[in-house]
């Protein structure tokens, strides 16, 4: 699909087209952010709503569509700082994703792997898994239980490479924080990929 | 017999490292870590001992690197996001968008 006409400064855009036109570009990348169906309906409801505002101010440079996922952007970030700030962290927040079960033995090695947890040899590839449209259904499964902060904070971090301190000022963490739930993230996602993606890829 | 005795030091020295060294459970913690900040000089060794001789842990700082890697391919992919996987718009929200942009003032 082509670009439409870039209409004239003065005049307003027709929005029922821009709804058809990026609606459901701008949707998939707030829900691969944020994974849940009303909250990235609700960003890109802002996002045209902004974009409708600012539309004067749209000099026309560049496309529509950057200009839009650029607005974009900030809704969604915007909705991680909505949640997290509603709730200063708790002391125990996510705590029991520090999995101590996995590091629970009965012999000498008590604080190693458990065997029943240790990981093992995954035989993948970052581009193979990424043309798996089931391993993302996996993943953001096993994202789902995490507490609401720590998932956010993985997701800036992973998918949008933000560094520690944009992370800190949005989610209201300090850096401290952010590491430790990072860890929880990690460690409860990868086991959760072992149980639910690699264990079964191997058996079925 | 060589070979044997040779096994058997090797395998003494890793059981007498690797009850020095922090313990898994101390060191995927540092792995994490490692993705976020620069590690002490201390830190890096520690770990480096501890990849040597234990392979989970070895596995574990691998799965985490594809964990990241993966994702942001993903990310990297998103000129082509039409053409992805993910859950377009719905109907309805379709719908609601356009009703809701055709009356942007209330």
């Amino acid at each position: 699909m082509s670009e439409p006409q870039r209409t004239p400064k003065s005049q307003s855009p027709d929005f029922s087209a821009w709804v058809d036109l990026h609606g459901d570009y701008l949707y998939k990348y707030a829900i691969f952010r944020l994974r849940d169906g009303s909250a990235a309906e609700d960003c890109v409801q802002e996002t045209f709503l902004a974009a409708l505002k600012a539309y004067r101010g749209f000099e026309g440079r560049g496309s529509e569509r950057t200009w839009l996922v650029g607005i974009l952007k900030h809704k969604v970030t915007d909705h991680f700082r909505r949640v997290t700030r509603e709730a200063p962290i708790g002391e125990t927040e996510g705590e029991e994703f520090e999995h101590n079960e996995f590091f629970t033995r009965t012999d000498e090695w008590n604080n190693h792997w458990s065997n029943a947890y240790a990981p093992s040899d995954w035989h993948a590839t970052p581009s193979e898994l990424v043309e798996r449209s089931d391993f993302w259904k996996v993943l953001n499964d096993c994202l789902s239980p995490l507490p609401e902060r720590t998932a956010s904070a993985f997701t800036l971090r992973e998918v949008d490479g933000l560094t520690s301190e944009q992370i800190c000022e949005a989610l209201n963490i300090t850096v401290n924080n952010l590491w430790v739930m990072l860890h929880r993230a990690r460690l409860h996602l990868r086991n959760c990929l072992e149980i639910n993606w690699f264990t079964k890829e191997t058996t079925d | 017999m060589a070979l044997k005795a040779y096994d058997k030091i090797k395998h003494a020295v890793r059981w007498w490292l690797l009850r020095r060294l922090p313990t898994c459970k101390q060191t995927v913690k540092v792995i994490s870590e490692s993705m976020e900040r620069r590690l002490s000089l201390w830190e890096r060794i520690t770990v480096k001992l501890h990849l040597w001789i234990c392979l989970w842990c070895v596995w574990y700082l691998e799965h985490l690197h594809l964990m990241r890697n993966t994702i942001r391919s993903k990310a990297a992919q998103e000129p082509n996001l039409d053409s992805s996987s993910l859950p377009p718009l719905s109907a309805e929200a379709r719908e609601r968008l356009k009703l809701r942009l055709s009356q942007p003032n209330d």
